[in-house]
């Protein structure tokens, strides 16, 4: 038939083309108007051309074979509803709204969807914004920021593996340009007379009578594994901004076909703050933090009383007081009184 | 339900512990019904307690001693008692204060501090008289000029074990002579460890409110209440300003007579002895003899106290999150500091300027100013490795001929007290960058080679720290995270929650809920029609950093109140065997008399106790950051 010499040459256009009336004259595959506009009537017919409407011109689409197959073997009422998912394009629409255009009832709307999905025309995704929403779009489209979120979030919920890496991933980033690694000889200094003239100050220092000039004398601090390097910030660096980290995501392709923006980074960044493995410089740059070689709590957290599941029943007389506590017993290593 | 019935609020549980631990059951007792009473006269007391006249005299004469009550001013016709709570707690930090006073002065100082604490307030002639009576001892000797016999409880209660434990060498604590004294006594009023006791320290905050006022109005409108707007803003500016000036007279250094007292020492023998001994009762000497400060009542400055332990916090904060070197030399800049203040924050400041315009941009106090030179100076005395914790880049810069190898290995290597004024000095400057660059501002950058330190602005991120440490050993890294997503955001809904922490609403709802019951988060439902639908309402979350304050400072007393329970409970388990290694004849040779299963129940004992507490003071640690640094937080 001409009318598929017409698609085919369409075709060969780039993916997404529309095409006005004058492109198609210009093809030069009708040899008049009204040989055209039948082919088109026809192409249309067979889905094969999607019309559409610019600025009040009319003017066509391309549509693959595949779906255009499948579209021919819809009912109405479900051409319908993929019509106005298709308007949609990326954002999806709701079904309720859906409903709401066309007027349809419930069950047939929610029967005709299903119907649409069996076949791999349209697909379902939950939005971000409104977690109980479930929004359509057309099968080969993928759903914009809007509804299934920035590059972190899979199927509307946050994909926690993947940030996990990420978090990995900036944070070596930037603690590379912005720490640097010591070993623990950096500036090994510390020669026998040293240790000499620190036990010859202390003699001094015991030895003079009126200490309170010397005082308070700080004894030495041995370097805490020689052998163990450890992390000092790098004076005056350049910090990492948003749009560096962005830019050094991306190049190293770690989120597969997918582009982070500086907002998408700022996001990570901010989270990594509430983290704790980075703290902000300024209002674009972070720096890592040095994590301190032992954890330390307060007092209150460090005994018992402060992770106490049962704080809150303790009282002065009762089931639970200090005298039956057990994890007092535990933490001294003695006994409590039998709780009655 | 009637108030004696209700749950005793933790504060009072804990005093009373303290005091009863302290000073015996009788103070305890009368402490005790003041404090679940409230402001009440000695009529009301013995009322209420079961205690004869002579009991309730004792008993008041002891907490009176100690500063542990108010009590109306003398003017008035009925004398009304109440607590002096800060003044209560701080009873936990008598070992404390003993040890910061060692650590900065030296032994002899620390007795003399000591021994200020155990007796509450006394005149310098006392403690010269208690120093100088006789040669038996010190301690012995300030012991009879108590007031009464019933304090048993201090030497039995392990919280003055640093105290104790400096007893055992004597040489180095006892005092040569009266002008060692005095010198020590004026160094530490110098300082503002110790003070002048005046009877506005008696003065509970109403009744000092009520003095300020009566003052203002005496001496501005002579005795009428103004009426304007104008006048009432202007009186309450003038009570302020009254109280202010009240409590820094306190602090006054008088002019120690020094030389006066030379002359004096020569006939400082027999006859002075005689002709004091005995007499305990304070202010009583007078004699021609005595020196013009004799007559001085001191005590110990109970708001010092937090000061120095501000100071430590701080540097152990820098210790853990910059480097040990570059704490040192914190360090350094904040004893420097220290002399010059004496209290951690404004008790009665005055309130900013209505209009925006007017507000100061935080002014900053020149007083915290510290010169980088200073530092450098005392850290080549005190031969600190000011290399340490730095880039070795930047030591690099700054030290001539030393490169960088590869590992950041410096060849050849600095040693720090080879260097010159001018490379040590910027080298002590690259720590101080460390510092200021921290988010914790732990020093602000004043003028060239001038830092500041901001204790203000610091105090309220301290008390975020500890929420947030406290949250974090509990909760693991989630809740810390919460905790700060919603410090920095406000009140958000379980979306935005779960977009600023990046996490699924299942892993956050356990976390809100066990944060929500803990009290350190709030929730709020607000409707958004006149039902109140679930499905229609706004389910926000929020946290107050005030009120998480609050709730962990009252558990934190209740912490400690567990643990002197526990050590009560502990005793009480050995009790036999303790009173029979008290015994006159047992103690001291407990090998010779104990067997060997009673040595090791009694050493378990002492294990135990010594980390209860050690635990109590770290409680005590946090207790300060939470309520010492700073005043309510009005604003989240």
């Amino acid at each position: 038939m001409r009318a598929d010499l017409l698609y085919d040459e369409c075709a060969k256009r780039p993916e997404g083309t529309t095409f006005f009336q004058r492109d198609l004259t210009s093809m030069q595959v009708a040899n008049d108007v009204e040989e055209l506009v039948k082919m088109v009537s026809d192409l249309s017919k067979r889905h094969l051309l999607q019309p559409l409407q610019f600025d009040g011109e009319t003017c066509w689409k391309l549509r693959p074979r595949d779906i255009a197959d499948k579209l021919l073997k819809l009912v109405p009422d479900e051409r319908l509803l993929y019509q106005y998912i298709d308007n949609a394009q990326t954002e999806g629409v709701w079904s309720k709204a859906l409903r709401a255009k066309t007027n349809l009832a419930q069950p047939t709307v929610t029967k005709y969807l299903k119907s649409l999905e069996a076949k791999d025309l349209i697909q379902a995704v939950m939005s971000v914004k409104t977690p109980n929403r479930k929004m359509y779009l057309l099968k080969h489209l993928k759903p914009s920021e809007d509804v299934a979120g920035g590059p972190w979030q899979n199927e509307g919920d946050f994909d926690t593996a993947l940030i996990d890496i990420a978090t990995q991933v900036i944070g070596k980033k930037v603690q590379e340009e912005t720490c640097i690694k010591v070993a623990g000889n950096w500036n090994n200094y510390t020669s026998a007379d040293r240790q000499a003239a620190i036990a010859h100050k202390k003699v001094q220092v015991k030895g003079v009578p009126d200490i309170e000039e010397l005082l308070p004398v700080q004894p030495y601090h041995p370097p805490m594994e020689p052998a163990q390097p450890k992390l000092v910030h790098r004076t005056n660096p350049f910090y990492p901004t948003t749009a560096s980290l962005a830019e050094y995501l991306n190049s190293i392709q770690l989120l597969r076909g997918k582009t982070v923006r500086e907002s998408d980074m700022e996001q990570l960044l901010e989270m990594m703050v509430l983290d704790g493995t980075l703290e902000k410089v300024t209002a674009t740059t972070y720096r890592t933090v040095l994590q301190p070689p032992k954890q330390v709590y307060n007092g209150f957290v460090d005994a018992p009383c402060g992770n106490c599941p049962v704080f809150d029943l303790c009282s002065d007389e009762g089931p639970i007081t200090a005298r039956t506590c057990v994890y007092f017993a535990e933490w001294l290593e003695t006994t409590s009184e039998e709780a009655n | 339900m009637s108030y004696t019935q209700r749950e005793t609020p933790i504060l009072v549980e804990l005093c009373t512990f303290l005091v009863e631990d302290m000073y015996g059951e009788l103070a305890s007792r009368v402490f005790s019904v003041l404090a679940r009473f409230g402001r009440q006269r000695r009529a009301e007391i013995s009322k209420a307690s079961y205690l004869n006249s002579n009991q309730i005299s004792l008993g008041l004469v002891i907490l009176t001693q100690q500063h542990l009550v108010f009590h109306s001013p003398s003017t008035e016709p009925v004398v009304f008692y109440d607590i002096d709570w800060q003044q209560s707690y701080a009873l936990v930090r008598h070992a404390k204060i003993a040890h910061f006073v060692e650590e900065r002065f030296d032994k002899k100082t620390a007795n003399v501090v000591s021994n200020l604490l155990t007796l509450g307030h006394s005149s310098v002639a006392d403690l010269r008289e208690a120093y100088f009576a006789s040669y038996k001892g010190e301690e012995g000797a300030v012991n009879g000029t108590k007031v009464n016999g019933s304090v048993n409880g201090v030497n039995g209660n392990g919280d003055t074990s640093k105290t104790n434990g400096t007893h055992r060498e004597q040489d180095e604590e006892t005092l040569g002579s009266p002008d060692e004294l005095y010198a020590i006594i004026q160094t530490l009023m110098e300082h503002g460890w110790v003070i002048q006791v005046a009877e506005a320290q008696y003065l509970s905050a109403e009744d000092m409110h009520n003095v300020a006022r009566q003052q203002a109005l005496n001496d501005r409108w002579g005795g009428a209440v103004p009426t304007g707007i104008k006048d009432k803003d202007m009186l309450a500016h003038l009570i302020r300003e009254n109280k202010r000036r009240m409590r820094d007279a306190w602090l006054e250094v008088p002019q120690f007579s020094s030389r006066k007292r030379k002359a004096d020492d020569f006939d400082y023998g027999s006859n002075k002895r005689t002709k004091l001994n005995g007499g305990g009762q304070y202010g009583s000497t007078g004699g021609s003899e005595s020196s013009a400060e004799d007559d001085l009542v001191i005590r110990v400055n109970p708001e010092k106290a937090a000061v120095a332990m501000r100071n430590e916090y701080l540097v152990s904060l820098v210790e853990q999150r910059i480097s040990y070197s570059t704490a040192r030399l914190y360090e350094i800049m904040l004893r420097s500091l220290e002399k010059n203040i004496p209290r951690c924050f404004e008790e009665y400041p005055d309130p900013p300027p209505l209009n925006v315009e007017d507000q100061p941009q935080h002014e900053p106090n020149l007083e915290h100013v510290v010169n980088a030179k200073d530092v450098a100076q005392r850290a080549k005395i005190l031969n600190i490795d000011i290399c340490n914790g730095l880039d070795p880049n930047a030591i690099a810069r700054i030290v001539k001929n030393t490169t960088v190898g590869k590992d950041g290995v410096l060849s050849p290597a600095v040693d720090p007290s080879s260097l010159n004024f001018h490379e040590r000095l910027e080298l002590v400057e690259a720590h101080f960058k460390l510092l200021e660059d921290h988010p914790f501002r732990f020093v602000v950058w004043q003028a060239r080679g001038q830092y500041r330190v901001d204790f203000d602005v610091m105090a309220k991120t301290l008390i975020q720290q500890e929420i947030e440490n406290t949250v974090l050993a509990r909760k693991s890294n989630i809740g810390m995270k919460l905790i700060r997503a919603l410090k920095k955001k406000g009140k958000l809904d379980e979306r935005q929650l779960c977009n600023t922490m990046m996490a699924s609403p299942n892993d956050i709802r356990t976390i809100v809920n066990d944060l929500t019951v803990q009290g350190f988060v709030q929730t709020q439902e607000v409707p958004k029609v006149d039902r109140r639908e679930a499905k229609l309402s706004l389910h926000l979350i929020w946290y107050d950093v005030q009120r998480a304050r609050e709730k962990l400072l009252h558990d934190t007393y209740k912490g400690q109140v567990r643990i002197l329970q526990r050590i009560a409970f502990e005793r009480k388990k050995i009790q036999e065997l303790l009173s029979k290694a008290n015994r006159t004849d047992v103690a001291g040779n407990e090998t010779k008399y104990l067997k060997q299963s009673e040595l090791d129940d009694l050493k378990k004992w002492k294990e135990v106790q010594e980390k209860l507490l050690l635990q109590l003071s770290r409680e005590d640690d946090l207790v300060a950051v939470l309520r010492d640094y700073c005043g309510p937080l009005l604003t989240a």
